[in-house]
């Protein structure tokens, strides 16, 4: 017999779509049950309030939810929420449910040892109820009290060999894509990358000492599965800068429909033929291919790398072997002036242990932003605020036609005295003596 | 309820602390397939909704079979996705950036079973524990925000209309009729932890009222000072405000100059801004992450408001559809939904997806307005 | 800096600030004029000596003394 009745919600229990309100049942009726005899060391029904308290929600559509800005673990900034539930008499399991980001290993890959240590612990000391995975990709343990989260900080680190992620004013979780562990489009190794950067820069991920977050994500192609472009202050996609490889007799296998375009990702429908002139050829955003005489011909000079005749033909078109990646910067979500995406910033960069040169960009860029951002101030204001020129100075990049769409089309160009020959000193008599007052 | 002890003493914090050890490293967890193979792929091939192969140099192959999932997640359920990697994949898996969950085999022979063994695990009501699709040219997973199973500021919630329009977009998670792929997700709020920005279609909680300011108690709970500097739009400011009689310390609020996105409740609990009538739903639709063809682009509003019609938001669904049904049956192969209203212009999407265009579709937020009204006499009737 | 000195200077100095008692990172790197990277290991030992304490917004971080404030008093209630 549930603790709590909940109409709205059953009604989220039918569908073909995976129920959470199923799920959180189960986990619920599972703790009651305590077939394992755990020592719960927080409220046993904890998942009825919560299954109690959303009900509440969904009936008057509004949050019971407080913020709380003081808990966390010792020494960290970063890597706890903390919540607090606005009735808490009525649903005492979730006065306090605060939440623990653990930094997800790369690729999201996991052994099920691993997972079910987790599953233990968290069902020990938490709700037993997870986010796999937080929207930045740490995996995120949902609802927990105070006195529990160092006991889980020790565990995690003691016995499992796993840290928290970040939050607040610092470096966020890095993230990164499948990459080179099962993509043929990685032009680098995206979990290595993100691994180096991530136990490199352990203090800015846990102290925070930035005006605002700051998010590293790494895609190995320009496909951007983790949308790095989009969501990252530093965004490394994978590119290459030679040529696409091609299989010619791929190629004419898949004009012959002997091979399925586009990976077989269009079969639900009968789209007719394959037809290379159409699908591939004339959708090339710069026109730098061509099919004649049962031959594929790319001008890879013209190529931009927009991964599109790649996607369509994967077992034809490889990406090159000069490979490295490009570096964008200043992507956020929309608060406040509007989003923004990352801006070409570094090319091309090849990408080789131990990083430094990369690691010479962030740190310039951070140095920069440090004493330059106003608080709350994302990158990507900045540069908006102070311009690309700016940043050129500070992290030492020439200027490069890929950082621009185009050049500006006003020419209110703010010359600085020493770029103006003879600087901006004059002699007002030696005017006058050819122009009259 | 005895409270057990980790071996950690809250009076010597820094006694035997470990720190800043960062994640466990990606290879420990490699599949041994993955880990011999690693940057030695040649191709890979969609075998069928949610199935695929990735071939490798060294003539391997691995099977991969892609389940969805709710993000939000219990133990109980993780363990069973433990028992069937440890039944099918010798306990390795993976979870996708979309919160799929990926059951890796080494031989074509091992899927068939596996996917048989996911498909036959249904939930009580009926609902599949691991449906198995998203891939290729349909629709996958929507990634989604807390809402009001954990946030504070929400202004919709995320798993009750997430499950809802995936129920209705079933059928193309298990299938792959459309022009391209098509991503769906929902940020609870505008502050978006959920990067909805530049999604297909996105599916934004939205506050329309200012935060309700709670005088008896501001000065008390809060640091004023605090709240103000918290608020994007310098919409509130300190003041004298009477209270039954006697003047206390509280904030007065521009209210035209609210934005409605709740910094201020993160920073004082008397300044709450839910609402039931105010809060929604605002549907967006036509961006994209990806380069390919045509750069990346920003999701535009295209319904400004639909209610919270909780538990099932019919009426943000059937929006959803019926974008989702004009796209696909209108836009070219490999033609994104943004390309494809923008190839036939953003007047002709509003009349193919029967959507009305008002007023709170002109964008009207600072500077960059203006480049989005129309400066060409070209337009279509 | 030395870090006795630094610590006399940010415990003087946010007691100063009436009405205030959480601080952006930048505010305690002006108090103590110094780089934001210097001032970042005074700030952390300072932490860990419990003189300050954090307070995360969970987009933000702000800094202050510990115990002070009154969502200091809220979350301790809870």
């Amino acid at each position: 017999m549930a603790k709590h009745k909940t109409p709205l919600l059953d009604q989220l229990e039918t569908g073909p779509w995976p129920s959470f309100v199923s799920d959180i049942k189960r986990e619920a009726e599972s703790r009651a049950k305590n077939e394992r005899n755990i020592e719960y060391q927080i409220p046993q029904d904890v998942c009825e309030d919560l299954l109690g308290v959303l009900e509440l929600s969904f009936k008057q559509g509004r949050t019971h939810w407080k913020h709380g800005g003081i808990v966390g673990v010792f020494g960290y900034g970063g890597g706890v929420i903390g919540r607090y539930c606005d009735q808490p008499e009525q649903f005492p399991g979730v006065a306090h449910f605060h939440t623990m980001r653990v930094n997800q290993p790369g690729g999201k890959f996991y052994t099920t040892k691993f997972l079910k240590d987790l599953c233990d612990l968290w069902e020990f000391r938490g709700s037993g109820i997870t986010n796999m995975h937080g929207s930045t990709g740490d995996i995120v343990f949902l609802g927990t009290t105070t006195p529990q989260l160092e006991e889980i900080f020790y565990e995690l680190t003691h016995n499992l060999n796993q840290d928290l992620g970040g939050s607040g004013s610092n470096l966020r979780t890095p993230s990164d894509c499948i990459g080179q562990a099962r993509c043929e489009y990685a032009c680098y190794d995206t979990q290595a990358l993100c691994y180096n950067l991530t136990q490199d820069y352990q203090d800015e991920l846990h102290r925070p000492a930035f005006p605002y977050k700051f998010k590293f994500k790494f895609d190995g192609c320009p496909n951007c599965c983790v949308a790095s472009i989009a969501r990252a202050d530093m965004s490394y996609i994978g590119t290459w800068r030679d040529d696409i490889r091609i299989d010619q007799k791929a190629v004419n296998a898949y004009v012959g429909g002997e091979l399925a375009p586009n990976a077989g990702a269009h079969s639900g429908r009968d789209w007719g033929p394959f037809d290379i002139q159409k699908e591939v050829i004339n959708l090339c955003p710069t026109n730098c291919m061509r099919y004649e005489d049962g031959k594929l011909d790319i001008n890879n000079r013209e190529c931009t790398r927009c991964m599109h005749c790649i996607n369509v033909m994967p077992r034809a078109l490889r990406i090159g072997n000069d490979r490295g990646l490009s570096i964008l910067v200043g992507a956020k979500a929309p608060i406040l002036n509007g989003a923004q995406m990352s801006t070409m910033l570094v090319p091309f960069i090849k990408v080789e242990e131990p990083y430094d040169e990369i690691k010479e960009v962030i740190e310039a860029i951070w140095d920069w932003w440090m004493e330059e951002g106003k608080n709350r101030e994302r990158l990507g204001e900045l540069m908006k605020r102070q311009g690309l020129q700016k940043l050129l100075e500070v992290t030492g990049l020439k200027p490069d036609a890929r950082m621009v769409q185009e050049p500006r089309a006003n020419p209110y160009i703010f010359w600085k005295e020493e770029e103006v020959e003879g600087g901006f000193e004059r002699d007002i008599n030696e005017f006058r003596k050819y122009h009259q007052r | 309820m005895a409270f057990i002890s980790s071996g950690y003493n809250p009076d010597k914090p820094m006694e035997d602390r470990i720190t800043d050890i960062g994640p466990k490293k990606y290879d420990e967890f490699y599949p041994p397939i993955i880990a011999k193979n690693k940057g030695k792929w040649l191709y890979h091939e969609i075998l069928e909704p949610g199935v695929l192969v990735h071939v490798s140099e060294t003539g391997d192959e691995v099977y991969t079979v892609r389940v969805g999932g709710c993000r939000l997640m219990s133990v109980s359920h993780i363990r069973e996705i433990c028992e069937i990697a440890d039944k099918h994949c010798d306990g390795h898996l993976r979870f996708t950036t979309r919160n799929n969950i990926e059951f890796m085999v080494d031989s074509k022979d091992k899927v068939a079973p596996l996917k048989e063994d996911l498909l036959s695990r249904k939930q009580p009501g009926g609902c599949y524990k691991f449906p198995v699709g998203g891939t290729g040219a349909g629709i996958t997973n929507i990634i989604h925000t807390q809402g009001w199973i954990h946030c504070h500021t929400p202004a919709t919630d995320a798993s009750g209309p997430v499950k809802a329009a995936m129920d209705v977009l079933f059928e193309d998670f298990v299938n792959m009729r459309l022009p391209a792929q098509l991503r769906v997700s929902l940020a609870c709020c505008l502050n978006m932890c959920g990067a909805v920005h530049c999604s297909d279609i996105a599916i934004l909680g939205y506050h329309r009222k200012p935060p309700l300011l709670d005088h008896e108690y501001l000065d008390k709970m809060c640091e004023i000072p605090l709240a103000i500097a918290a608020c994007p739009t310098a919409a509130i400011r300190p003041a004298k405000v009477d209270f039954e009689g006697t003047k206390v310390n509280s904030v007065v609020l521009k209210e035209e100059r609210c934005m409605f996105c709740g910094n201020c409740y993160t920073m004082c609990p008397s300044m709450p801004l839910a609402d039931d009538v105010g809060d929604g739903i605002v549907i967006m639709a036509g961006g994209k992450v990806s380069n390919r063809i045509s750069a990346p682009k920003f999701s535009k509003v295209v319904v400004a408001f639909l209610p919270n019609d909780s538990p099932r938001w019919p009426q943000t669904t059937e929006v959803i559809k019926k974008i989702v049904e004009a796209y696909a049956k209108d836009a070219n192969k490999y033609e994104r939904l943004g390309e494809w209203a923008e190839r036939i212009g953003w007047e002709r999407f509003f009349e193919k997806c029967e959507l009305e265009f008002t007023h709170h579709l002109i964008d009207d937020f600072r500077d960059p307005a203006y480049f989005t009204w129309r400066q060409t006499t070209q337009f279509k009737f | 800096m030395e870090y006795e000195e630094a610590k006399e200077k940010i415990v003087e100095g946010l007691k100063k600030k009436k009405g205030k008692t959480k601080f952006y990172f930048n505010d305690l790197a002006k108090i103590l004029d110094e780089k934001p990277r210097a001032a970042k290991k005074l700030i952390t030992k300072m932490i860990e000596e419990q003189v300050l304490e954090y307070w995360s917004s969970g987009s933000t971080s702000l800094y202050g003394l510990k115990g002070y404030g009154k969502q200091a008093q809220a979350e301790e209630k809870e």
